[in-house]
């Protein structure tokens, strides 16, 4: 199971990694931790005339606190989130997700930028970018901007980021005053990807609820999140979340069977959330 | 082709190399240390988990131009240079955490990376640590006793 | 974990001597042999179920730089031998040949074979080739491919009914079963398709050298000499030309006892190109091509008296055979039948049996092929204690063979005798404390939450009736130092044979375990045997190293009675010192006989044999019988339709164990792979036979956090033969799918709900609670 051949390119900025791009347009990948890219090489599934290798960008990597933002560098790798106290006070949902990624190896190589680009919707980052109301910090040879992470994610494998484009950064607001965040998610087995999940946070005014894995993109249903503002019991927001979503069906569970499980999760992450808010 | 060099278990290793020859493969034909397996090339059994720089990685989801200049340990370079195991190798041994063997390098190299990190695991812990190895021969038993007794000694 | 009969070696949970190079990563499996001058294989394969290839062109594939030949059906199908194995040489089986022809049968079927410098180019070759198949309508399933208007899998024959035997139904059998016996109870369970998923997958290294005309492979096998003689047969080489060497294994449960259609294709490939060739197939290829199993349909009747007691039963089974089998077409399909009533007492039994081919990949032989029994009739017995209101242990109880009840015929004709299946019973309910468990599942009943147990009671056949399977032969060797070499056409993969055996031959002969070594997968220095599998190691080649030690002993103790002068019945032999019984001072040193035995020959006796060997061939008797019962509890939960494993117990009779932690570690890896089995693995197809399952992100294998710690009971039956050993390798796999899928079941049928096959998935449990809630009060 080997890749096709590709030609390999470790730039050592992200203004030559962006010039990559700019050249080789969508016969270019950028190459983040690879836990997901590589697999689809080796299978054939996808393949690339160039790779752009981010791992040796030390400006692409690393945590940091900009007052109320918390700014996570796109080449982070995620095993640093399970570890950096400034996430867990600042992010404590970003935190909490990343243990639920994969298994620790996988965590020891990919990156957070990376599960961002590649969109899975089974995913946890993606939902809780959503849930936390993020933004993602988007390079190209042309200049930087940032899209809300409402935005960002427009379908399976699909982000509104350009081929030309680099996710440098995702920046999360801090969530401040007495919140609660819960993340549920069932999967098959320990590590898998989700059959149905939520990312689930909770402050005095402000409420996010992002699902994942019961569609091509997160879903954030704006009806439960005001139900839940409005301090609905949890079972209500769950029965308003189920109405609105269509999951998607595959071997491992049927579109009926990820509803019915995300109704189950989406009442127990508003109970935990809910908890954890009045607690202050 | 692109030259690569990098250390492996203490010894410069140096090549030229197509981009796409996967860390793996490069061990085990370039530096001919076969102790690293392939269970599956797509990221899931972990039989090919090797050290980069210390941590735990699939080894078949790395070029080996991305690892020039790490360091690297495979289960080659875990115990003594004289064949003496480990205390995670001897404990595998002790408490029948192999049977056939293929998957036994990933585990003893995940496991030894476990361990540095979090020397005391709970059971639950083990289990969650190692649910990214797979093994078909044991059922697990004898592979979650040997983490514990790994841990008491 | 020493048992009632431990000896200094045999009965002890001896470490390992095959551990210290495997955790050192020096283990030695197919792939790390490195011959020069090797070229890598990659086969094309069939990406439709069932069609014509309309157009084949390998021409920009062999110009591709680095490729070192392209062969198409027409280069190596007409040069092919047989491809049949030993066992069944003498029957028409399906239409197997090295490369598809004109036309594919199944998803995954091989059609080129690429030749490279290495498989990266190989790979990228296969995509130059220019194919088209004009896909055909498929048969995917064994109910569609036994319908009248069905395409035929192989045109060759006259039909998709693969095998049909039947057991006459006795008339007094089809009185009861019309309505006159008290209790009828009839269900259909079926089990799913699964695959063996050793870590390893298959390969092989064949180096063809024409100026000598010899073919040396090293393969990942279970079985050198059935590869050899496959290899020769098909590449047209005389056998004793043909070496096939295995040194590690990394696991079979199956796969790898006949030599399958890539390895041989790969070797006839060597033959014809006169170059080294290996092909190490990938992880698609293994779960796509290599061989399936446990597809089987069982419709199941029991006929019941008032008192709960078994007074007869029927089933009717079919099995999926895929499109080319290995090694049998529903060889297993008539133990099913044979076996069906079990470990139970029942007077009368018959069945029906059939296996149809289907456009699909092969069944082949994986841990318990005949294993369907124990899932349909343990299925079975749990449903009809239920319909007639009584616990399933209870039914069990009353209706399972017990000691005073040997030997046992079964209804269908073969003899039970040394199990304890009713032993094994009581130990598992006890230790799993069943009514414990009664107790605390009608306490979660009242929170809302659904608890189960489910039990698996089986008696395993190993058996030796088959040619060449029922022997082995041993060759034990003393070396002029006194060690001792041991050759055995045994194939570890696994299971530990060079310190089980090590154990036997040490402990029959009286010297040091440091002292032996066990050669084994390596055909030209072993004697032919018959490999690893069908759980025959413990009693065939355990005996052969018995009755090859016992001449070797002989010979020692008569050249010692010679230089002590003293009587061969007086001579014991303790800690490698062969000494006079009651007067240890007057010895000899082991090693002193077996130097004099080759350096000092005038010093033996008159007309000993220079030397100190024994070689020895035991045929081991039609069956022998090792039996268990698993118990299991679960905890279903009624929200995601997700199964917890609480407890899982295992009490076993294996006889006397050679090694209990390897025994202990055998029902362990059986026991998960009857968990995964159930829960998670799960091939799929869809209608038109593309595989959807083709990488371990969706064939899902258990993991550490899917299992729990498994609890072990032993009861000691002795068999009949020689160390009262009886093989076990394969009942962990048996008995566990029937445990757990009882132990969820009996959860289910709290609410009024049922299940009839598998996998457990939360899409099946989640349908079974929905269809209580909706049935009508």
């Amino acid at each position: 199971m080997k890749p096709a051949p590709f030609e390999y390119h470790a730039p050592a900025t992200v203004a030559e990694a962006c010039a990559l791009l700019a050249e080789y347009g969508d016969e270019a990948k950028p190459l983040a931790g690879g836990q997901s890219l590589v697999p689809m090489l080796a299978l054939r599934l996808a393949r690339f005339e160039h790779l752009v290798d981010l791992n040796r960008m030390p400006e692409l990597a690393g945590v940091e606190r900009d007052d109320g933002t918390l700014v996570v560098r796109g080449a982070t790798r995620q095993r640093v989130l399970e570890r950096d106290a400034q996430v867990a006070e600042a992010a404590p949902l970003l935190a909490a997700a990343t243990p639920l990624i994969g298994h620790f190896q996988i965590r020891n190589r990919g990156t957070v930028g990376g599960s961002l680009a590649h969109a899975d919707p089974a995913s946890e980052y993606p939902a809780v970018a959503v849930a936390l109301g993020a933004e993602l910090e988007l390079a190209s040879a042309a200049g930087t901007r940032r899209v809300s992470a409402d935005e960002f994610f427009v379908g399976t494998w699909m982000t509104a980021a350009r081929d030309d484009e680099l996710l440098v950064a995702a920046r999360f607001p801090v969530w401040s005053g007495p919140c609660g965040f819960a993340i549920e998610e069932v999967a098959r087995r320990h590590g898998d990807f989700a059959l149905a999940g939520v990312a689930c946070a909770l402050a005095s005014g402000r409420a996010g609820l992002a699902l994942f894995g019961v569609g091509s993109t997160p879903v954030r249903v704006a009806a439960a999140e005001d139900a839940l503002l409005a301090g609905a019991p949890a079972d209500e927001v769950a029965a308003i979340v189920v109405d609105a979503i269509d999951p998607p069906a595959d071997v491992h569970a049927s579109s009926a069977t990820r509803a019915r499980i995300a109704r189950h999760l989406v009442a127990r992450a508003v109970m935990r959330a809910k908890e954890q808010h009045a607690a202050g | 082709m692109l030259p690569v060099e990098m250390t492996v278990n203490g010894r410069r290793q140096r090549a030229l190399l197509d981009a796409r020859k996967t860390l793996a493969d490069f061990l085990r034909e370039d530096c001919e240390l076969t102790g690293t397996h392939l269970g599956c090339e797509h990221g899931v059994c972990g039989a090919c988990t090797v050290l980069l720089d210390g941590d735990a990685v699939r080894s078949c989801l790395l070029f080996a131009v991305q690892a020039d200049g790490a360091n690297v340990t495979t289960v080659e370079g875990i115990g003594g240079p004289d064949g003496a195991l480990s205390p995670v190798q001897d404990a595998f041994r002790q408490e029948h955490g192999l049977q056939c063997g293929f998957c036994t390098p990933g585990f003893v190299v995940s496991v030894t990376a476990l361990l540095r990190e979090n020397p005391k695991p709970s059971e639950d812990e083990i289990r969650e640590a190692l649910s990214g190895n797979l093994c078909r021969c044991t059922g697990y038993q004898g592979i979650v006793r040997a983490v514990e007794k790994a841990a008491g000694s | 974990m020493n048992t009632s009969t431990a000896g200094r070696f045999v009965g002890q949970s001896v470490k390992r001597l095959e551990d210290p190079r495997l955790l050192t990563g020096r283990g030695r499996y197919v792939d790390d042999v490195m011959q020069p001058g090797t070229l890598h294989c990659a086969f094309l394969r069939s990406d439709v179920a069932r069609g014509r290839i309309a157009r084949l062109d390998v021409a920009a594939a062999r110009e591709l730089e680095g490729v070192f030949a392209v062969l198409t059906a027409a280069d190596l199908n007409p040069h092919a031998g047989t491809m049949q194995p030993t066992l069944l040489l003498t029957i028409a089986g399906a239409p197997l040949r090295p490369l598809a022809d004109g036309d594919v049968r199944f998803v995954g079927e091989p059609i080129v074979l690429v030749v490279a410098d290495d498989r990266y180019v190989a790979e990228d070759a296969l995509e130059l080739v220019d194919i088209e198949i004009d896909a055909e309508h498929a048969v995917i399933v064994p109910d569609d491919a036994l319908r009248a208007d069905a395409p035929l899998v192989h045109p060759e024959l006259t039909s998709n009914l693969g095998l049909e035997m039947a057991f006459p139904v006795p008339p007094e059998l089809q009185a009861l079963l019309d309505g006159g016996a008290p209790n009828i109870v009839r269900r259909t369970f079926r089990q799913h398709r699964h695959t063996n998923v050793p870590m390893e997958t298959r390969g092989i290294v064949a180096d063809y050298d024409p100026a000598s005309g010899e073919l040396h492979t090293w393969m990942s096998t279970q079985n050198p000499h059935e590869a050899k003689q496959a290899i020769a047969r098909i590449a047209g080489i005389p056998a004793h030309r043909v070496r096939v060497q295995a040194q590690d294994v990394g696991g079979g449960f199956g796969q790898k006892f006949f030599t399958q259609r890539e390895e041989l294709t790969v070797a006839l490939a060597a033959r014809r190109l006169g170059r080294t060739l290996k092909w190490i197939e990938d992880r698609r290829e293994n779960l796509i091509a290599s061989n399936h199993a446990r597809a089987d349909v069982g419709e199941c009747a029991f006929a019941i008296d008032d008192d709960g007691r078994l007074l007869g039963t029927y089933l009717d089974h079919l099995e999926d055979a895929g499109a080319f089998p290995v090694g049998a077409t529903g060889g297993a399909g008539p133990l099913v039948g044979l076996l069906f009533t079990g470990p139970y007492k029942s007077p009368l039994a018959a069945f029906r049996t059939r296996a149809a081919w289907t456009n699909t990949c092969a069944r082949g032989a994986y841990r318990g092929p005949w294993m369907f029994e124990t899932v349909a009739r343990e299925q079975m017995v749990d449903a009809a204690a239920r319909e007639i209101g009584m616990d399933p242990l209870e039914w069990r109880r009353r209706n399972v063979i017990g000691r005073d009840d040997l030997p046992y015929t079964l209804p269908t004709g073969m003899t039970l005798e040394h199990v304890s299946p009713a032993e094994t019973l009581e130990q598992a309910a006890a230790l799993v404390d069943y009514d414990g468990f009664r107790a605390e599942q009608q306490r979660a009943l009242a929170e809302g939450r659904l608890l189960g147990i489910g039990l698996g009671l089986y008696v395993e056949p190993s058996t030796g009736m088959m040619d060449p399977m029922g022997t082995e032969t041993a060759v034990v060797r003393v070396n002029p130092n006194g060690q001792v070499t041991v050759a055995l056409g045994t194939c570890s993969h696994g299971q530990g044979i060079e310190t089980t055996m090590a154990q036997v031959v040490a402990e029959e002969l009286g010297i040091d375990l440091d002292d032996v070594r066990i050669v084994q997968g390596d055909s030209a220095v072993t004697a032919f045997g018959r490999g690893t599998g069908g759980s025959g190691t413990a009693v065939i080649a355990g005996n052969a190293c018995r009755d090859a030690c016992a001449i070797v002993r002989a010979k020692a103790v008569h050249i010692a009675a010679h230089l002590m002068e003293a009587s061969p019945d007086d001579l014991e032999i303790v800690d490698a010192r062969i000494s006079v019984r009651g007067t240890p001072t007057r010895a000899v040193a082991w090693h002193e006989v077996a130097r004099i035995a080759h350096l000092e020959t005038a010093r033996l006796p008159e007309g000993a044999a220079v030397g100190l060997e024994g070689t020895a061939t035991f045929k081991a008797p039609p069956f022998s019988w090792s039996n268990a019962c698993h118990a299991c509890t679960v905890e279903v939960d009624r929200a995601t339709g997700q199964v917890e494993i609480l407890r899982y117990v295992v009490s076993e009779d294996c006889g006397v164990m050679i090694n209990p932690m390897i025994v202990e570690g055998q029902i362990a890896g059986g026991v998960v792979q009857g968990i995964g089995g159930t829960l998670y693995e799960h091939f799929v197809y869809d209608d038109d036979g593309n595989p959807l399952t083709t990488t371990f992100m969706d064939y899902l294998v258990p993991t550490t956090t899917e299992v729990p710690v498994i609890e072990y009971g032993h009861v000691e039956t002795p068999s009949a033969t020689p160390g009262g050993h009886k093989g076990m390798g394969e009942g962990g796999a048996i008995g566990s799918p029937p445990a757990v899928f009882n132990a969820v079941a009996d959860a289910l049928a709290l609410v009024g709900a049922t299940i009839d096959r598998t996998p457990l998935t939360p899409d099946t449990l989640l349908a079974a609670l929905d269809a209580f809630d909706a049935a009508p009060a």
